[in-house]
């Protein structure tokens, strides 16, 4: 066999082992197989952080309504400023009615 | 000096008032203001078979204008905000109750059309992008109780350009620009005076008939689909707009009592004046 041959060989033999390398990495055959039966607890424990990130939706919903309900009540109070509506003495200019 | 004029649209009368210097001619702006509710009354009128809202109630789906994609989504606004209590859903209520015609031909006791109620509150699509709205089988829309205000809102600002200015539709008055003080008709001497905003009046000492021998009105109450039952006789309410004045007194006068209606005015700050039928008038909301 020649230099160049052998050369081949080993380069064949590198990339080879690469993917080898790369395959048995990707495997993760350091993470632990999952099990038949789940942890209860740790199932309980899922159950109940699912229910507090509800709880959290619904407080920021309920947050953001209240927020929105003080806005539309500001601008009612600044609109009824401008409307200004008191009783008054005055002669009247037209009348208001059943429309 | 206040000039003013009036004229017959929309089955009441219009009135407009408006502040100007002595010498200057307001009839091209009081003719403006007449061909623009003429021009409205032609696309939300139930009674015209031709109107943009009586072709919609008769297909259920239809491509219309902007003026009636606004007014048909302030009004379910409304009924939102009043939780069902304001609806333009009671199209069919009311000619239940025998408002089949313009209130002027209804004659005032009508022997029994059958049912005397119907359900309201049908789904109400409005698609604003395409002007396209959908009603539900079955659904037709009534805006009788916010197009007059709705109406002196839109039209208010054409005389406004030239001063202070108040449109009075039939009782819904919209007004900015000074003090323009409006007497209350069902309570006596009592005038209330509104700067810039509306004010408007609900009620059931006008438009009521009798049908088989029953009482009827126009104010349906869209949980019993029938004419409301309330020892109330008007509410007037003061807001930003005309329209929404008119929305809050239907709602105050739906409330189911002059003493719900007085607490729930109170507890809002909503600022009222309900007359109850014997008589009573009480201020509420702050009304001061």
């Amino acid at each position: 066999m020649t230099d160049h041959v052998l050369r081949l060989y080993a380069l064949a033999l590198a990339v080879l082992g690469f993917f080898v390398a790369w395959a048995a990495i990707a495997a993760e055959p350091w993470e632990p197989a999952s099990g038949p039966d789940p942890d209860p607890l740790t199932a309980e424990l899922d159950l109940y952080e699912q229910r507090l990130s509800r709880a959290a939706r619904l407080a920021q919903l309920l947050a953001e309504r209240r927020a929105e309900r003080a806005t539309a009540s500001g601008v009612q109070a600044r609109a009824l400023a401008a409307a200004a509506p008191r009783i008054v003495t005055l002669p009247p200019l037209t009348v208001t009615r059943t429309s | 000096m206040t000039k003013g004029t009036s004229f017959e649209a929309m089955g009441t009368t219009f009135e407009l008032l408006l502040d100007v210097e002595n010498g200057i001619d307001v009839s091209p702006s009081f003719n403006a203001v007449e061909r623009e509710v003429r021009r409205l009354e032609r696309i939300l009128s139930r009674f015209d078979e031709g109107s943009e809202l009586s072709r919609l109630n008769r297909a259920g789906t239809l491509e219309v204008g902007p003026e009636l994609v606004e007014i048909v989504g302030r009004a379910l606004a409304a009924r939102t905000e009043t939780d069902g209590r304001f609806d333009p859903t009671v199209h069919d209520a009311l000619v239940a109750a025998g408002y089949d015609r313009p209130f002027a031909e209804i004659p005032a006791d009508q022997p029994a059309t059958g049912a005397d109620s119907c359900a309201c509150g049908g789904a109400v699509r409005v698609d604003v992008a395409s002007g396209r709205v959908d009603l539900e089988p079955g659904v037709r829309l009534d805006l009788g109780a916010i197009a007059k205000g709705w109406t002196a809102d839109r039209v208010l600002p054409i005389l406004a350009a030239h001063g202070p200015a108040l449109v009075n539709a039939g009782g819904d008055v919209a007004a900015c620009g000074r003090t323009w003080p409006i007497r209350i008709e069902a309570a006596g001497d009592l005038t209330v005076a509104i700067e810039c905003g509306g004010l408007a009046t609900s009620g059931v000492d006008r438009r009521r008939w009798r049908t088989g021998g029953t009482e009827r009105h126009h104010l349906i109450d869209p949980r019993t689909g029938t004419s409301a039952a309330t020892d109330l006789l008007t509410v007037t309410a003061a807001a930003e707009t005309a329209a929404d004045a008119e929305v809050l007194a239907t709602s105050l006068y739906l409330a189911g009592s002059i003493e719900r209606a007085a607490a729930e005015a109170d507890a809002r700050s909503f600022p009222a004046v309900l007359v109850a039928r014997d008589g009573d008038v009480v201020q509420a909301g702050g009304l001061r």
